[in-house]
């Protein structure tokens, strides 16, 4: 039988994670998600387990019986930190980089912005963990691009025009 | 006929959940990790069709579904990303100097299109809880709206025809894929259709009048701005999508864009985003402001943009405030630089609240010699949607065709 090419390696120790969707790692990869406006990232890393996962939520809290629970706050951490321990990880050696939430327009600023509840909430998720958040790059008015690396736990951030590492 | 919201829904998760399972068989065959970006179900005329596939060229395959669905599909890529994978597959044999795809390269592209469109099709047979029959792939090498199912644009001429779109890239490489699904419009329209007393409908004929409501409104933001860049003008695409909410973002290019976003009231309420790219920006102020700048995209520039959103938002809530026989109040355009996806973000969010799904009227404004290119989404709030629509007079449509030029 024919069997279809090999596996670059470099496609491996990449992931994309898109809107309202989450990716774990037990190899070290590196988990990207870009655009992040109002919408909110977060980076969970238990490294002991070497396990590391990165959400991209869209809305903090969810109705019941969400479509999809990772485009909520509430039920996203609730879904990644169960992917995580599916991994390996624990919960209680689990610690959090969130980045994102601005509010992008004066239309989205006033009336409960939805990039502050979304950190508020999520905030809110993993305190029921017990997960603390280690460092935050949240709010302002430009969106963010972020890569996070499963391996070390290193957050890097790129919003308008500037780099920065947490 | 009303439309069923709730099972347009339904469909396009269906073409979602396929579109992933298509690109994992991709990725399993190739090794290259590809991802679904965006499914939308599109209604589109002619016109519309037209616009959105003229002048590329594809490589793919067609396969006719029988059986529980009726319809024609498409796998289709560009003709590099079909080299790309082709070579993955079959070494050595990919693409001749000329360009020209060889028997085995062909056969490549069939064998890897049954296989992805076998994986599309499967969630539709298991949701609809019923066979489905495939016919064997014919290759297509082809440009524009021919690669679409032979026959897509008769129909299309005769009435509105829904497509199915799904557009998978690959993670590391430049690599593109679609699918385009186009159900039988008959029997589609029937499994579709709402009863009557659903009040989460909405009445076909008046989307489609919306649809060229949109088209309206892009065609004379179009003109505002080429009276005043001095450069002629046209709309190339506009088009009425239905997407899951957090697919909304994704529907820019990941790049960043200059350009203004407005919130309007009343009904229909919503967004407006118009978003120039960079190298498109730059060009629109080269030609608006009389001075050399050293950083065209600085102070100066933004606020040419600034004033070009302005101008064009007017045009726009024109041609909807002249259908819709209402004033619409709006908040003022407001400034925006940064990535596509961030900048429809908040708005996604703040319709996401609400609706599970949004209606996006997406035009791209172009000029002859390809100098710049203007992206204009519109999303309205389902809601207000609905009732704008309930109170349009479809009537309404005719005579603006008719008196047009009197009426703008």
């Amino acid at each position: 039988m024919k069997t279809y090419g090999g596996t670059p390696a470099s496609a491996r120790t990449r992931k994309r994670v898109g809107i309202a969707d989450f990716a774990v790692t037990a190899e070290g990869a590196v988990l990207t998600t870009s655009g992040l406006g109002s919408c909110l990232g977060v980076g969970l890393y238990d490294d002991r387990a070497d396990v590391a996962g990165l959400i991209h939520v869209m809305l903090p809290t969810a109705p019941d019986d969400p479509t999809n629970a990772a485009k909520y706050a509430d039920t996203g951490i609730d879904a990644v930190v169960t992917a995580m321990r599916e991994a390996g990880a624990a919960p209680d050696r689990m610690r959090a980089k969130l980045a994102g939430g601005s509010a992008m327009f004066e239309f989205d600023s006033q009336d409960e912005p939805i990039g502050a509840r979304n950190v508020a909430v999520t905030r809110a998720a993993l305190d029921r963990f017990g997960i603390p958040v280690d460092a935050e790059d949240v709010g302002g008015d430009s969106g963010r691009s972020i890569r996070f690396h499963g391996d070390t736990g290193e957050l890097r951030i790129k919003s308008a025009g500037t780099e920065r590492r947490i | 006929m009303r439309v069923d919201i709730q099972s347009l829904g339904t469909y396009n998760r269906l073409a979602q959940e396929g579109a992933e399972h298509a690109a994992a068989s991709l990725t399993s065959m190739t090794g290259i990790e590809t991802y679904v970006d965006v499914t939308n179900v599109t209604l589109m005329s002619k016109r519309d069709v037209e616009d959105v596939f003229g002048g590329t060229e594809f490589v793919g395959v067609q396969i006719g579904l029988g059986g529980g669905l009726s319809g024609e599909t498409a796998l289709a890529f560009d003709r590099d990303s079909a080299a790309s994978i082709v070579d993955v597959l079959v070494p050595g044999t990919s693409t001749g100097d000329d360009g020209e795809f060889d028997e085995m390269a062909r056969s490549g592209v069939k064998e890897i299109g049954n296989i992805m469109m076998g994986g599309f099709v499967d969630g539709w047979a298991d949701y609809l809880s019923t066979s489905v029959d495939m016919t064997p792939p014919t290759y297509v090498e082809r440009d524009g709206t021919d690669v679409l199912p032979d026959g897509a644009l008769d129909r299309a001429e005769e009435e509105h025809v829904f497509v199915f779109e799904s557009q998978m890239t690959a993670v590391d490489q430049e690599i593109d894929a679609y699918i385009y699904m186009l159900p039988e419009y008959g029997a589609f329209a029937e499994m579709l259709e709402a009863s009557d007393d659903h009040e989460d409908a909405i009445p076909m004929d008046k989307l489609t009048v919306f649809d060229e409501m949109t088209r309206q409104g892009a065609e004379r933001a179009a003109e505002n701005v080429s009276s005043m860049t001095g450069i002629q003008t046209d709309v190339d695409v506009s088009r009425l999508s239905f997407v899951p909410i957090e697919d909304v973002p994704n529907t820019t290019r990941d790049e960043v864009y200059l350009g203004t976003v407005m919130e309007f009231k009343g009904t229909p309420g919503g967004y407006l985003a118009i978003l120039f790219d960079e190298p498109s920006a730059r060009t629109i102020v080269d030609a608006t402001v009389p001075m050399e700048l050293d950083d065209p995209l600085g102070d100066m520039g933004e606020s040419a943009i600034q004033e070009l959103g302005n101008i064009m938002t007017s045009g726009f809530i024109d041609g909807w405030a002249n259908v819709l026989q209402t004033s619409i109040d709006h908040t003022p355009p407001e400034l925006v630089h940064d990535l596509g996806t961030a900048i429809l973000s908040p708005i996604a969010g703040r319709l996401g609240q609400s609706q599970e799904y949004a209606f996006l009227m997406d035009s791209t404004v172009v000029t002859t010699e390809g100098e710049f290119n203007c992206e204009i989404y519109a999303i309205p709030d389902e809601e207000k949607l609905k009732e704008a629509l309930d109170s349009l007079l479809v009537e309404r449509s005719d005579q603006l065709e008719a008196n047009r030029d009197s009426i703008f």
